[in-house]
């Protein structure tokens, strides 16, 4: 049973070696092709450091409002997918629904709301929103189901109401969660949003894109290493934040 | 006043936790019910307030049946009864004083609640609770990084809080060490003395429950099996409660 399992699981992966024509032989001969490309990107052309810089802004901006406003949205969702906040009637179309929502990219919504709205970093922002919100959703109703069942009683116990148990007994135990999540939620939309310029919608991405078409790749290089520069000082910031949150 | 008649619980799968219970606890008694682990107190106690749904039979408090209320009487009944729990039941991140606000819950409209606010009084009854239970001091520090029998006594303040006519206290003892049993016990005892409340207190100690009790109520698989004063409890009834059930 396993050693045939073994070998169907071998010969679907070479099936796929061949099906995708991988061959190593071919990236060999593209080596040389790699360091030209490179070696024309250097030095980086530090003219349209401006530009790049303004793009990044723009990125972080997308990233930030698609996520808070997200944050927001997921809420409401995220009690109503928790097994052990709503009813089975409730959930099980929730959860239905978050997991089909979730299973499209970004880069997707971003073709869709390009297509809706126009060119620019709204669609990109909406973009943001449409996944994240899904995806915060199903975090936050995983953290709500394994809350500590004690508090809940205890509240409950007084008198409260539904939305006081909630407040009360549920919300503290996991606020801290949640903030963790969207944090790291905003550094992963950071380095979506620094593509979703490739579609219209806005941002860093605009300007590696056009200066790759141009074949100025100096100057594509420049953006290329500010959104480096910028992933890496968000994830750092964020990544600290987080420590202090658990 | 609690009248209990034909009380059984039926836990998942089939497990007759509560099985044909009759019980009348008049004001201003100390009841301690007193059974191995297992025998069903927790489910006894937790179905008087309907934190567990009973299978049969009713609950009435003060003469108003608690079995079969809608959400509303349910709450306004649950108000009257405070609850003290063995993991003590707290918010662990919130401060001490927010614990025990929780207990005007019950008093307070919900909108206004849900955003902090309580009504004018709230506050000072927290705080005398809190003084009544000895920790005056303690009312901005986190729960957590309270002691153990501290933690109880904010539990404690918190069920005070909701100026109830009855306490339940599920083995309120069971996560201390034997010195602080006596001061939880103490502090029990001196609330149903000066309040003239209604204490209904589970434990599997019998000298404890000989300590403390007016009346002793023997469980033992989910029937009562002794019914007196502490000084009737004679060696052969406390087999009858203890017993060797292999």
């Amino acid at each position: 049973m396993r050693r045939a399992s073994i070998v169907i699981g071998l010969l679907v992966l070479a099936w796929t070696v061949w099906d995708t024509g991988a061959d190593p032989v071919r990236l060999g001969r593209g080596i040389p092709w790699i360091v030209d490309f490179l070696r024309r990107m250097l030095p980086p052309d530090l003219r349209v450091l401006p530009a790049a810089l303004l793009g990044a802004l723009k990125t972080l901006e997308i990233a930030l409002l698609g996520t808070a406003v997200a944050a927001a949205l997921a809420l409401p969702l995220g009690f109503l997918s928790a097994r052990n906040v709503a009813a089975p009637p409730i959930f099980q179309p929730a959860r239905a629904a978050l997991n089909f929502f979730r299973s499209v990219d970004t880069l997707v919504y971003a073709l869709v709301f390009v297509a809706a709205v126009g060119l620019g970093p709204f669609p990109g922002v909406l973009a943001v929103v449409a996944y994240t919100t899904t995806s915060l959703a199903k975090l936050y109703s995983e953290a709500i189901e394994g809350i500590d069942r004690g508090p809940v009683d205890a509240i409950t116990a007084t008198g409260a109401t539904r939305l006081q148990i909630l407040k009360f007994g549920v919300l503290p135990q996991v606020l801290p969660l949640f903030l963790s999540y969207v944090l790291y939620r905003l550094e992963t939309n950071i380095r979506a949003a620094t593509v979703l310029g490739f579609v219209g919608a806005g941002g860093i991405g605009f300007y590696l894109q056009t200066y790759l078409r141009m074949i100025d790749y100096p100057a594509a290089s420049t953006v290329l290493l500010v959104t480096v520069a910028m992933v890496m000082v968000v994830d750092a910031v964020s990544s600290r934040l987080r420590a202090r949150l658990v | 006043m609690i009248e209990v008649a034909g009380l059984r619980v039926v836990l998942p799968p089939a497990v007759a936790a509560v099985d044909g219970v009759d019980l009348t606890i008049g004001p201003g008694e100390f009841v301690v019910i007193l059974g191995r682990s297992g025998a069903g107190k927790t489910t006894f106690l937790r179905a008087l307030n309907r934190l567990v749904e009973p299978t049969a039979g009713t609950v009435r408090i003060g003469g108003r049946a608690i079995t079969g209320a809608d959400a509303a009487t349910l709450r306004g009944l649950r108000r009257q009864i405070g609850m003290v729990f063995q993991q003590f039941n707290l918010v662990r991140r919130a401060s001490v004083l927010d614990n025990v606000l929780a207990g005007r819950l019950g008093w307070t409209r919900t909108l206004p609640s849900l955003f902090g606010r309580f009504g004018a009084d709230d506050r000072g009854i927290a705080l005398q609770c809190l003084a009544q239970v000895g920790l005056a001091d303690f009312a901005a520090r986190r729960a957590d990084t309270l002691s153990g029998g501290e933690q109880q006594r904010v539990a404690i303040a918190r069920a005070l809080a909701q100026a109830p006519s009855v306490i339940l206290a599920d083995e309120p003892t069971a996560s201390l060490d034997p010195a602080l049993t006596s001061s939880i016990m103490d502090l029990l005892k001196e609330i149903n003395a000066r309040r003239g409340l209604t204490l209904v207190v589970s434990q599997h100690q019998l000298e404890t429950a000989l300590a403390y009790a007016s009346r002793v109520v023997g469980f033992r698989r989910g029937r009562v099996v002794f019914d007196g004063a502490p000084a009737a409890l004679t060696p052969p009834a406390a087999a009858a409660i203890y017993g060797d059930d292999r």
